[in-house]
């Protein structure tokens, strides 16, 4: 019962945060509609077990990416106008009449496709019980330094360069 | 520990036979329904109990400054004063809501409601008691760091939505500060996780004991910086002085919350207070040892073969012990931060960067080592154990 | 390692429903006891007095950016330590914590490489020396004077 609440919520928080990105015109409100749309994806994770990495994706994503964004947006000085110096709108609308009513087709007939393709396998699909979930935190460190030991110090060179090139592109250029 | 407050009634039989009656009178299996009626219930407690701290804590940061500054302090309303912050809450509902014509409005109404979904959300893992635990989440430290950073995007977008000046300023400073600041006390988080062996903080505190000795701030030499690490970058996290910048009356005005009046101030106001708490608490139980209580008292056995008492009551009279050994360190570690503001005067903007990133980072980068060579050197034994140890052997080993 | 159901993330959605509802209620509340007179001086942002000028959404200095793109490498960093952090004690108890040990000093030790870089070359300041070096001055100073 309460799987099914979680995972709806968290599908819907993420689509139509998704959708609301696409739509929005203005910069800040789709950087925060972005951040619905990573919390949903965060509790998809929960609901599939994985626990450590639905706490990643709050941390690194939620909290770090998106006030990234809001910086670097920032740097532009927000969204007070929606059209630059020359006049020319900053962010174009992408769609009209024709696209839409081509793409509201092709969905339809894309989903029919899908649909028809999954119906054997969806009749045969009975649900099961969710199994008990442990923690992966402990598996995933685990692996980290038996199995992925290479990857998990190679990445620290590749924070490193993240580093450097955050450090070295806001330095103030001289001459 | 149990997994969550469910799991703790779980135990007791009468808490089986309510469930076994509801579903035989319902006609369905009912356990699923209680589960979400004792977890709302709890939470419903919580956040009031919370909502009340937050209270609280304004009237007793008025009372404790006015104490350090030799003055009276709120005194008319209630008993010393005591329903000051009743009035004061009464007083916002009854302002008006002012929104400023330029601001983005749906932005502006979003980035409280941030604020105060953050902070509560931080309340699930907060660890009461062994047993007043909303949750204890596998990942709860972890998660408690990734959805405390909405309050720093509150912050900003309170800043950025008011379209007036000091708000902005307050805003960028504000995320930007709390942002940083989280870097040492991540770091010094993963310190702790290193010692105890676990991200949940039911871990952190079954593996230090209930004696000052056994807490991990008294632990080895690090944890011990470790502790001042971590305070000062939550009082950073929480814009509390002398990190107050974002809030800086003498140069923004009123920083992020400038253009907010009436109920929606009232409600970054609680947030505010609310997140003093909720970090205290996490200090405390990263550190000082939690809910844990001297001689075992807090799981009840004692009262149960002593005393003679029935296991239930046994139990819940240590679960009593155990969230008063929590709320005493908690609310000695607000009283620590409300005196810190009122005593130190306010840093530069420049010096909170450097404080961050020259010294607490630094400092934290080289605890995190010395933890885990301490951890490897003397297999987790804390500095008390292994001076007994070293102690012994000169006296031929008296064991 | 205890097997948990999705219970446990119960009071998370709860707490946050809380939030919502305590806003919701308190802001509708408020919305029927307060008095509701708006003017344009009232409405305008707050600037000590002073007719405000142009709008606050200009561009911010770069710094922000930077400190925010330096956070992210430690969170990504914390994010990848964390695990490995909570295993330790497993490891050491089972006589392997010497493997841990150096692949963790391995991975700090190169974050500490970048961290020196940075501060020797001055980009942990936050105010920045923006001044020119001496031939530079001297350069600007020719160019003035040929002007």
């Amino acid at each position: 019962m309460f799987e099914n609440t979680l995972f709806f919520l968290s599908a819907a928080l993420c689509i139509i945060g998704a959708a609301g990105v696409v739509f929005s015109k203005n910069l800040m409100h789709a950087c925060v509609l972005l951040l619905a749309s990573l919390f949903g994806v965060a509790g998809l994770y929960a609901v599939i077990g994985a626990d450590f990495l639905a706490a990643s994706q709050l941390v690194i994503y939620a909290g770090g990416v998106v006030i990234l964004m809001l910086f670097a947006v920032m740097l532009t000085g927000g969204s007070s106008e929606n059209s630059n110096k020359f006049g020319i709108e900053k962010i174009p609308g992408m769609g009209s009449t024709k696209t839409y009513v081509f793409a509201g087709f092709s969905v339809l007939v894309i989903s029919f496709t899908i649909l028809k393709l999954m119906a054997n396998f969806m009749k045969s699909y009975t649900k099961g019980e969710l199994p008990a979930f442990s923690s992966t935190v402990e598996k995933i460190g685990t692996l980290l330094v038996t199995d992925h030991v290479l990857a998990f110090e190679i990445s620290s060179i590749l924070l490193l360069g993240a580093l450097v090139g955050a450090a070295v592109i806001a330095r103030p250029r001289k001459g | 520990m149990s997994l969550s407050i469910n799991d703790y009634l779980n135990q007791f039989e009468a808490h089986q036979k309510a469930i076994s009656f509801i579903s035989e009178l319902l006609g369905f299996d009912a356990s699923g329904l209680i589960t979400f009626l004792v977890f709302a219930t709890a939470a419903f407690v919580v956040v009031n109990v919370m909502a009340l701290i937050g209270g609280l804590g304004t009237y007793a940061e008025r009372k404790i400054s006015a104490d350090i500054q030799l003055r009276q302090g709120p005194n008319r309303v209630g008993p010393y004063g005591l329903l000051q912050f009743l009035a004061d809450g009464v007083k916002m509902i009854m302002k008006e809501d002012i929104f400023p014509a330029q601001a983005d409005r749906t932005l502006f109404n979003l980035a409280p409601l941030l604020a105060l979904i953050g902070v509560f959300a931080t309340l699930a893992v907060l660890p009461f008691s062994s047993g007043l635990t909303l949750t204890n989440l596998n990942i709860g430290v972890f998660y408690l760091i990734g959805v405390s950073s909405l309050v720093g995007v509150a912050v900003f977008l309170g800043g950025y939505s008011a379209n007036s000046k000091w708000s902005m300023l307050g805003g960028m400073r504000g995320a930007s500060q709390i942002i940083s600041y989280e870097v040492p006390v991540t770091i010094t988080i993963l310190s702790i996780v290193l010692m105890s062996g676990g991200l949940s903080f039911g871990s952190f505190v079954e593996s230090q004991g209930g004696f000052p000795h056994q807490w991990f701030i008294f632990h080895n030499p690090f944890t011990f910086i470790g502790f001042f690490v971590f305070f000062i970058g939550m009082l950073a996290e929480t814009n509390r002085a002398p990190f107050d910048l974002p809030e800086a009356e003498s140069e923004l005005v009123s920083g992020y919350h400038t253009e907010y009046t009436g109920m929606r101030f009232g409600l970054f106001a609680l947030a505010e207070y609310i997140e003093v708490f909720v970090l205290c608490g996490v200090a405390a139980a990263a550190f000082l040892g939690g809910y844990k209580v001297p001689f075992d008292l807090g799981n009840g056995v004692v009262f149960v073969e002593k005393l003679g008492l029935p296991a239930i009551i046994g139990k819940n009279i240590g679960q009593v012990l155990q969230l008063g050994s929590f709320l005493t360190k908690t609310l000695f570690l607000y009283y620590v931060v409300i005196w810190v503001r009122w005593t130190f005067p306010r840093i530069r903007v420049d010096q909170v960067m450097t404080i961050c990133w020259k010294y607490l980072t630094p400092i934290a980068l080289f605890n995190l080592v010395g933890i885990t060579l301490w951890v490897f050197a003397f297999d987790g034994q804390s500095i008390w154990e292994v001076l007994s140890h070293m102690g012994g052997g000169a006296h031929g080993g008296g064991h | 390692m205890t097997s948990y159901t999705l219970d446990v993330y119960m009071p998370v959605i709860i707490l946050m429903a809380l939030a919502v509802g305590l806003v919701v209620v308190s802001v509708f509340v408020a919305q029927i006891l307060r008095p509701f007179k708006p003017n344009a001086l009232k409405e305008q942002a707050y600037e000590c007095g002073e007719d405000p000028v142009g709008t606050a959404w200009s561009n911010f200095n770069v710094r922000f950016y930077v400190v925010s793109l330096i956070f992210i490498v430690f969170d990504v960093e914390g994010a990848l330590m964390f695990p490995v952090a909570a295993i330790f004690r497993k490891f050491v108890a089972i006589g392997e914590g010497a493997v841990l040990v150096g692949s963790l000093l391995v991975f700090i030790s190169v974050l500490v490489f970048g961290i020196i870089y940075c501060w020797s070359k001055g980009d942990l300041d936050w105010v920045r020396s923006f001044q020119l070096s001496e031939d530079q001055v001297n350069q600007l100073k020719g160019s003035e004077e040929k002007a």
